[in-house]
């Protein structure tokens, strides 16, 4: 205990005889966390977005015009009984033909067919949602492959949420490579910053290594303020990079939920319940990253 | 207490500094080693405190085989034995106090040990009023009386001193000596490198002389006999 103050003394000494190398080593570490956090922002922004919209997917079935209500009754009973299938709404042909119409907008030629059919073509309709969204191929290959039903429907609207699911987590994990990529850069940069100054920190305390070899000192004694001060620049690290990230996601907490409207973001909310997790594990990678890079740099550099 | 037996130190790639050392020191003598310049003395103190390893043959402290000692028992070793040096080995950012201390806190030894052992050992040296100075603050020989009063703090059985008056005047130089015959008298082992033909003469105690790496004479009440 008395020992550990005393290494605990020793370290802080050379942290601020060189302060600062010690400014630029936890500004550096510092960087590194915030690519990381950066990191999770994504993660967390990419998964709640395709959450929400996955969560608002459904299917709408449409069934022809004059198709029997013992039919359209059979097919609902039988989407129903599929473990994939949430719940089928029955949705009757007046609000279909809006819904078709307002789906199809933008495309003149439906619209001119429409008229020219007259009257309701379409049929009553299914609104469909799924407990998974992975599952509408399920249920559509479903419908599709039992012949009694695949004749009475026109058609299926659900290809195009897909796509955008597709691209949007597609567009994520790109980015997601990159930050990896990013952070991995400033990992490496941490790395050789802290040689660089754990090699200093030896270099400035030489007369007193050697003295303390001289009369002694337990090599533990010796190396342990270097381990002890990459440990301090992890936690300094750490700790700026915690105060930080609270008071970015307090400022821009409204910001991003008004930019990712109707998505339930909640990043704050995220952070807070994870905090000791995120931080923690931040702090011991930190830690351990720069632990390792000293014992090779007093490897090098502190001879025995 | 301190045995040599046949030993040899080679420097790469072909200087011989030691060959076929052999010696015995006895629990509370106290034995200068003379010779002249590059005929091993500073090696053999090297050996001694486990700073080098001999090449061949054997070195025992106390219950030490210390040409097989493993690295973590080096500093153990090292508080048996009280090293001091020609150029003191001060550290200039701290007073002749904490100079002394530092050799206590790096060992952990706890506060009061320190408070009460530090101004004792000061006290030894002659330095009671001159404690909370620095070593840019003191002379030549005050500097190498808080070096000794840093090798007394772990109370050691052994004094090894390499050419401590090697940077001192004649009559500071005496000084010195003087101060360790005292550490000796009170039970000490003190071995003296030097090449100061007027301290060994004036002592009257045994003298160990190496020429190229080779033990030429051992006497006690040695004289200084080189050209
Ligand atoms: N680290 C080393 N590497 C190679 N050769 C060395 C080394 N240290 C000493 N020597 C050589 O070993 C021989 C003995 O050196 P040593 O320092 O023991 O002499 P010394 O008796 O202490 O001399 P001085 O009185 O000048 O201090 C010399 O020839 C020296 O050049
Ligand atoms: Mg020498």
């Amino acid at each position: 205990m008395r020992s550990l103050l005393r290494l605990v003394k020793f370290a802080l000494q050379s942290v601020f005889r060189n302060f600062w190398l010690s400014f630029v080593t936890t500004s550096v570490l510092l960087l590194t966390l915030l690519t990381v956090n950066m990191l999770i922002v994504l993660n967390v922004l990419a998964d709640s977005t395709i959450k929400s919209i996955q969560d608002k997917v459904q299917v709408e079935v449409y069934f022809n015009a004059g198709t029997s209500e013992e039919i359209e009754k059979s097919v609902h009973g039988y989407l129903q009984a599929l473990p994939q299938v949430k719940d089928v709404a029955v949705i009757p042909a007046t609000q279909s033909l809006e819904t078709f119409k307002s789906l199809h907008a933008d495309d003149p030629e439906v619209l001119a067919a429409l008229d020219e059919v007259g009257g309701n073509p379409i049929g009553d309709s299914l609104l469909i949602s799924a407990n998974n969204p992975d599952d509408f191929e399920f249920i559509l290959a479903a419908l599709d492959s039992s012949p009694e039903y695949a004749p009475y429907i026109k058609e299926k609207n659900y290809a195009d949420h897909k796509a955008v699911i597709e691209r949007l987590s597609g567009f994520s994990d790109k980015v997601r490579l990159g930050g990896l990529g990013l952070a991995g850069f400033f990992a490496l940069i941490s790395v050789l910053i802290v040689f660089n100054t754990i090699r200093v920190a030896i270099y400035v305390h030489r007369d007193e290594i050697a003295v303390m070899k001289l009369v002694g000192a337990p090599d533990w004694f010796v190396r342990g303020p270097f381990l002890l001060e990459a440990i301090f620049y992890s936690a300094a690290a750490t700790a700026l990079m915690g105060v930080g990230a609270t008071l970015i996601l307090k400022f821009l907490e409204p910001q991003i939920q008004s930019f990712f409207a109707g998505v339930d973001v909640n990043l704050a909310a995220y952070y807070w319940e994870n905090l000791a997790i995120i931080f923690g594990a931040q702090f011991l990678a930190l830690s351990a990253l720069s632990m390792i890079t000293t014992l090779f740099a007093m490897r090098k550099y502190l001879k025995t | 207490m301190i045995t040599f037996k046949n030993v040899s130190k080679l420097y790469k790639p072909d200087t011989k500094a030691l060959d076929g050392i052999s010696f015995h020191v006895r629990p509370g003598e106290f034995v200068s080693i003379v010779g002249t310049s590059g005929s091993g003395k500073t090696t053999l103190a090297k050996l001694l405190f486990a700073e080098e390893k001999p090449t061949g043959g054997s070195i025992h402290v106390g219950d030490w085989d210390i040409s097989r000692i493993r690295r973590s028992e080096v500093p153990a070793l090292r508080r048996q034995i009280g090293v001091v040096f020609q150029d003191y080995k001060l550290l200039p950012k701290k007073t002749a106090y904490e100079n002394a201390a530092f050799a206590l806190e790096v060992a952990g030894a706890p506060a009061s040990r320190i408070r009460e052992v530090v101004p004792q050992v000061l006290k030894i040296v002659g330095l009671a009023d001159k404690m909370h100075r620095y070593p840019r603050q003191l002379s030549g020989g005050e500097q190498q009386r808080v070096s000794i009063a840093r090798a007394l703090v772990h109370r050691p059985k052994i004094i090894l001193a390499d050419e401590p008056t090697g940077n001192l005047d004649a009559i500071t130089s005496r000084e010195i000596v003087e101060l360790l015959k005292r550490i000796n008298d009170v039970g000490t082992t003190v071995i003296l490198v030097t090449h100061d033909r007027d301290i060994v003469n004036a002592m009257r105690k045994r003298v160990i002389t190496i020429q190229n790496g080779k033990i030429v004479s051992d006497a006690e009440h040695g004289k200084y006999h080189l050209g």
